[in-house]
């Protein structure tokens, strides 16, 4: 019984935890309006956490520069199973227009396993609410898939 | 003689203690024969004194004693007594048990000293000094002890006189110990010109005839020469050096034992020499002295950075609850102020003496150099918290049995009196617990948990016989904790009752009708009050209760898998169990324990600014506030005595 | 015997224990939270997210960090939630009070009853060694500070008040239980003039007791990742954030049986009116009783917690501090000196 509600509620509260890995800040602010009235994901039961050992869902920003990679990968690590990565805006996929320079390290698909991928530069809100909603379905599938 | 009459027994716990001090400079180079001789006379004391619980608690007895035998002929105690009743008894008890503890956690905690066997010598000199005056019948002797006990605590407070400022501190005890010795003379001389007798029972009889200036300079003499004893502010910043330089077992006496001989003299001040003359006035003074003490050396530990240091206010601080409580002058005040005191000497004993098992393994006591230590020494850890919830009055240990009743005996003299000063009173008792409680968690956080810094990575347990030697008191700790109602039957309650029949402590000494007859109308009527507690507290149904619930949600924990994932530490995912802080790499980041209450302190900024100024650490200063603190209390006799 | 410890062993577990702290407390929570929503014309998660948010905390991996001492870092949540639910028992529902539990505990014994939840988080957050927690515990022990003397100040006015009224020997009663019965018999307190003030303080006090916004700045999750609990994760993280929701509950009702005790009779009375006598009457009284307490307790959170929570912001802790000592002390010491002197 209790397996059930767990793989249930673990599709219901997924709290994210935020990385800025040298991002121009516009995926952030895109990010929190998420949490606004207008959209707020809320409802979804998404909130914020402060620490990476309460969250379930990593949302990763900005073009994963030297200087923050390490420090990407060690709260990413920290963060416990079952957990999923999100990248949003273009900039952790590819690179964006800050490809080919000397500080970025990116992508992050080099280094860690990415779940969902949320394309644009900046994704609308909707579209964030889309991918965060795509992962808490992943969330599920590896929660049942997590052996105990 | 029958030396197995309890009639010998105080003499004989007075002169265990001297003999050993004394057989242990003749023989006290052998350690073997130098710690047995110590532990025969610190255990004979304590068995002896237990002894004495049946006659004298259970059954209510007085024991006067008369050394040689010479009783008082001609109406005038002439000759040296002794006499115990319950409230000596009871301070005697509380003496042995902290003597004996400490004597134990020495074995081990000397043992790497020199000079051992003048260590022991000095401790057993101090021990004999307030066993002495504890048990004393009359003034003069009071004194005598006082003047042992103040030499032998300076000489410890020096003991290890390689530690910066323990000279100095010994020096500073030395000037303001003098001076209350000097008031604590000059009162007792004052009274014998007036009253022809040093016995306390006939001094107590005969005050009350002689009422007039020179008793009133006489009482604030004593009293304040107490204060100087028992640390009470402004006396407090000596007691903070000294224990900063004492080693632990030392720390203990001082606050265990020598604190409570303050008190004890100022019981049979308040309470039996002066108590026929006016004591309603004299409480003001003692609740207000008390709740000065209590706050003031509360917020003085906040701001230490010491182990010792902090450790050493938060003991006068609970003096202070002592002190006021006692100065309420209900029986249900008096038997908490006496349950306060003892449990003040087990769990301040405890913590000092964790304070030295830290010192002892990482050679500091500075909070911001330690951190950590709760994997290294586990059990130290235990004992400290056991300690530190009694200090602060988490239930169910025994610090909150008896700040609670404390609180109910300041609210309901409030009720009673109509005084709404009184309800103030519980006011700042209630927000000192909670103080202490805040500065417990600042040790707690500062030395036990946090990052274990490089300086303290060889730290490990402490020996067995400092770790027992602190079970001891944790224990005791618990079960005075548990069990309130036994310690008030069988302890407390007999002790209180003899504040309010000094009647019967005159003629148990002087011969049955010497109060009525030499007072007449005057004599204060045995006065059976009854303690009456207006909540109620069941530690032991609520332990219970706690249990219960505590093996359920276990069991749920357990069969839910609650830590099934643990640590399968393989050095790949070293990220993964390392500190999260913010993405940095593991930087030593402690946070700092002087600074810990920034929230609390800013506001009480201009506050504590004074006080920082006021404790300038400079002796001269210290002389002065007790010369004004004795102005004030010569003026304030003289007002209303 | 037996029998009385099977009754303890379901007043522990279910009823008014563990499983009842546990249904309530948690609904509470989530009602708070689609409060705070639609207060800021929000949609907000469902009414059921803290239970959502528990289960599945209890399915995630459980980190303990290698800096942490282990044993205090799994027991210290367990121990603070035992704590609580064993303060809840001492807190009647109206009518409803276990005769038992009357005489264990009383008003100043459950002021001190309510620091072993903050001390077990602290201990917990200590253990890990973590610096957030070293800020967060700093900022939760003020904050406790803070608390502690209006809450003081309104428990000894309530005592003082209840003890003159029902004309008690020494002028004073701690009992929780008396209190309540004085309450079915005279009328709520909350309609004495002298205790109004109190009570607007407690209500201020709530809030900070809890660490809900904006007195959370020990768990504030923006600045210090929610101090105590960075480290924790897992079923021992659930358990802090259960122990949260029950620490509302707590808070509530003991608001509720402090000054609207008087609310009981009229259950009582209702009951009479519809007929029931005997069993049922009992059942059905105790049954309205746990409903109507319950309802108090999400008007009192609506209005303390939630209405506070949506239209202020975060103090800084010293601020937190200095407004318990000024204004709420004030209030509070304003009934006490009213109740003194007898108005």
């Amino acid at each position: 019984m209790f397996k059930k509600l767990i793989e249930e509620s673990t599709g219901k509260s997924p709290w994210l935890f935020h990385i800025n890995a040298g991002s121009c800040n516009g995926c952030d602010i895109e990010l929190v309006s998420v949490l606004t009235p207008r959209y707020d994901a809320e409802r979804l039961g998404f909130k914020l956490a402060g620490s990476p050992r309460h969250a379930d869902i990593v949302v990763v920003t900005g073009p994963i520069t030297q200087q923050s990679l390490p420090r990407v990968l060690r709260s990413i690590e920290q963060v416990p199973d079952p957990k999923c990565i999100v990248t949003m805006g273009s900039c952790p996929q590819s690179g964006n227009v800050f490809r080919g320079s000397y500080s970025v390290a990116g992508p992050l698909s080099k280094y860690v396993h990415v779940d969902v991928d949320v394309a644009g530069c900046t994704p609308k809100p909707e579209a964030v609410i889309d991918g965060l909603y795509l992962a808490t379905q992943i969330l599920q599938e590896k929660r049942k898939g997590m052996k105990k | 003689m029958n030396f197995l009459n309890p009639q010998h027994f105080p003499i004989f716990a007075i002169m265990l203690y001297f003999l050993g001090a004394f057989l242990i400079v003749l023989f006290g180079k052998n350690r073997a024969a130098r710690n047995c001789i110590a532990f025969l006379a610190t255990g004979l004391a304590l068995t002896l004194m237990i002894l004495l619980v049946k006659p004298i608690m259970i059954d209510g007895g007085i024991i006067a004693y008369w050394m040689g035998s010479r009783v008082p002929a001609g109406g005038y105690a002439i000759g040296i007594a002794l006499e115990v009743d319950a409230l000596g008894l009871f301070f005697g008890l509380l003496i042995a048990t902290a003597v004996f503890v400490s004597c134990l956690y020495s074995f081990s905690y000397m043992s790497e000293d020199d000079n051992e066997p003048q260590y022991y010598t000095l401790f057993l000199m101090l021990c004999g000094g307030v066993m002495g005056l504890v048990l004393s019948g009359d003034l003069f002797n009071m004194f005598i002890m006082v003047e042992i006990l103040t030499f032998a605590a300076v000489a410890l407070t020096a003991f290890r006189n390689r530690v910066t400022g323990a000279l100095e501190a010994a020096f500073k005890y030395l000037v303001v110990g003098c001076i209350g010795s000097t008031c604590i003379l000059a009162g007792t001389i004052i009274l014998y010109q007036q009253a022809h007798t040093l016995n306390l029972a006939q001094l107590a009889t005969i005050i009350p005839l002689c009422k007039g200036t020179n008793v009133s300079i006489a009482f604030a003499l004593l009293f304040i020469g107490f204060c100087t004893k028992a640390f009470i502010v402004p006396f407090h910043p000596l007691a903070a050096d000294a224990h900063g330089a004492a080693p632990a077992p030392v720390s203990v006496l001082i606050s265990g034992v020598l604190t409570k001989s303050g008190i004890y003299g100022i019981i049979r001040l308040a309470y039996f020499l002066f108590q026929t003359m006016n004591l309603g006035t004299m409480q003001f003074w003692l609740v207000f002295l008390g709740s000065v003490s209590m706050f003031v050396c509360v917020t003085m530990a906040l701001a230490q950075h010491d182990f010792k240091r902090l450790l050493a206010f938060h003991s006068i601080s609970q003096i202070g609850y002592v002190l006021t409580a006692i100065g309420l002058a209900t029986a249900l005040g008096a038997s908490a102020g006496l349950y306060h005191a003892m449990n003040h000497t087990l769990f301040k004993g405890l913590l000092f003496l964790t304070a030295g098992a830290v010192l002892h393994e990482t050679g500091t006591t500075d909070l911001g150099k330690l951190g950590g230590l709760s994997k290294k020494m586990p059990h130290t850890t235990v004992l400290f918290l056991i300690g530190a919830a009694s200090i602060s009055g988490i239930p169910p240990f025994n610090g909150f049995a008896s700040k609670w009743l404390i609180y109910q005996a300041a609210y309901e003299k409030a009720a009673e009196t109509g005084n709404i000063g009184f309800a103030f009173v519980t006011i700042v008792a209630l927000v000192t617990s909670t103080l202490t409680l805040a500065s417990f968690v600042k040790v707690t956080q500062s030395v036990f948990f946090g990052q274990l810094p490089k300086e303290c990575e060889n730290a490990k347990e402490v020996s067995f016989g400092m770790r027992f030697a602190m079970g001891i008191l944790a224990v005791l700790c618990t079960v005075t904790g548990l069990f309130p109602n036994l310690v008030q039957t069988y302890l407390t309650g007999p002790a209180a009752k003899t504040l309010f029949h000094v009647t019967r402590y005159i003629n148990a000494m002087l011969g049955e009708g010497y109060a009525e007859s030499a007072m007449g109308a005057s004599a204060p009527e045995a006065a059976t009050r009854t303690i009456e507690i207006v909540g109620v507290w069941n530690p032991v149904n609520w332990l219970a209760l706690l249990m219960i619930a505590l093996l359920a949600i276990c069991i749920v924990a357990i069969a839910s898998k609650y830590d099934a994932v643990r640590e399968n530490k393989s050095e790949k995912v070293e990220a993964k169990y390392s500190l999260f802080y913010g993405g940095e790499d593991t930087v030593f980041s402690q946070v700092g324990g002087g600074d810990l209450f920034w929230g609390f302190k800013h506001n009480w900024r201009h506050y504590f600014s004074f006080m920082h100024d006021l404790h300038s650490g400079i002796v001269n200063d210290y002389s002065l506030w007790a010369v004004i603190a004795l102005a004030l209390a010569m003026v304030y006799a003289l007002i209303v005595l | 015997m037996i029998l009385d410890a099977l009754k303890t062993l379901i007043y522990v577990l279910i009823f008014p224990g563990f499983l009842f702290c546990f249904l309530t407390g948690l609904l509470l929570a989530g009602i708070d939270r689609k409060l705070v929503a639609r207060m800021q014309k929000r949609v907000g998660p469902p009414i059921l997210q803290p239970f959502y948010d528990f289960f599945k905390l209890c399915g995630k991996q459980t980190i303990v960090p290698a800096a942490a001492n282990k044993t205090v870092f799994l027991v210290a949540p367990l121990l603070g939630l035992a704590a609580l639910v064993v303060l809840q028992l001492f807190i009647p529902v109206f009518q409803f009070q276990i005769p038992a539990f009357a005489n264990v505990a009383d008003l100043i014994v459950i002021l001190y009853l309510l620091l072993i939840p903050a001390v077990s988080i602290i201990l917990g957050g200590a253990s890990t060694g973590s610096p957030y927690a070293g800020i967060g515990l700093s900022r939760e022990m003020v904050t406790v500070l803070a608390c502690e003397l209006p809450l003081v100040l309104v428990l000894l006015s309530v005592g003082r008040s209840v003890g003159v009224a029902i004309g008690a020997k020494e002028g004073i009663t701690f009992s929780l239980s008396t209190i309540v019965r004085y309450q079915l018999e005279s009328g709520s307190l909350i309609c004495k003039a002298s205790l109004i003030p109190a009570a607007i303080a407690f209500l201020l006090v709530i809030p900070g007791e809890t660490g809900n916004h904006p007195f959370d700045a020990a768990e504030a999750e923006t600045e210090i990742c929610e101090g105590m609990l960075a480290e924790y994760s897992g079923a021992p993280l659930g358990v802090y954030k259960l122990s949260h929701a029950i620490k509302m509950l707590t808070m509530t009702s003991l608001f509720v049986m402090l000054f609207f005790g008087g609310i009981g009779t009229g259950i009582g009375n209702l009951v009479a009116l519809i007929g029931l006598t005997g069993g049922a009457a009992a059942a059905v009284t105790m049954l309205l009783d746990v409903l109507v307490l319950f309802v108090l307790c999400v008007i009192v959170t609506a209005v303390g917690i939630s209405f506070v929570h949506a239209v202020t912001a975060r103090l800084k802790i010293e601020q937190i501090f200095k407004y318990y000592w000024t204004v709420v002390s004030a209030l509070a010491l304003l009934s006490l000196v009213l109740v003194w002197y007898g108005l």
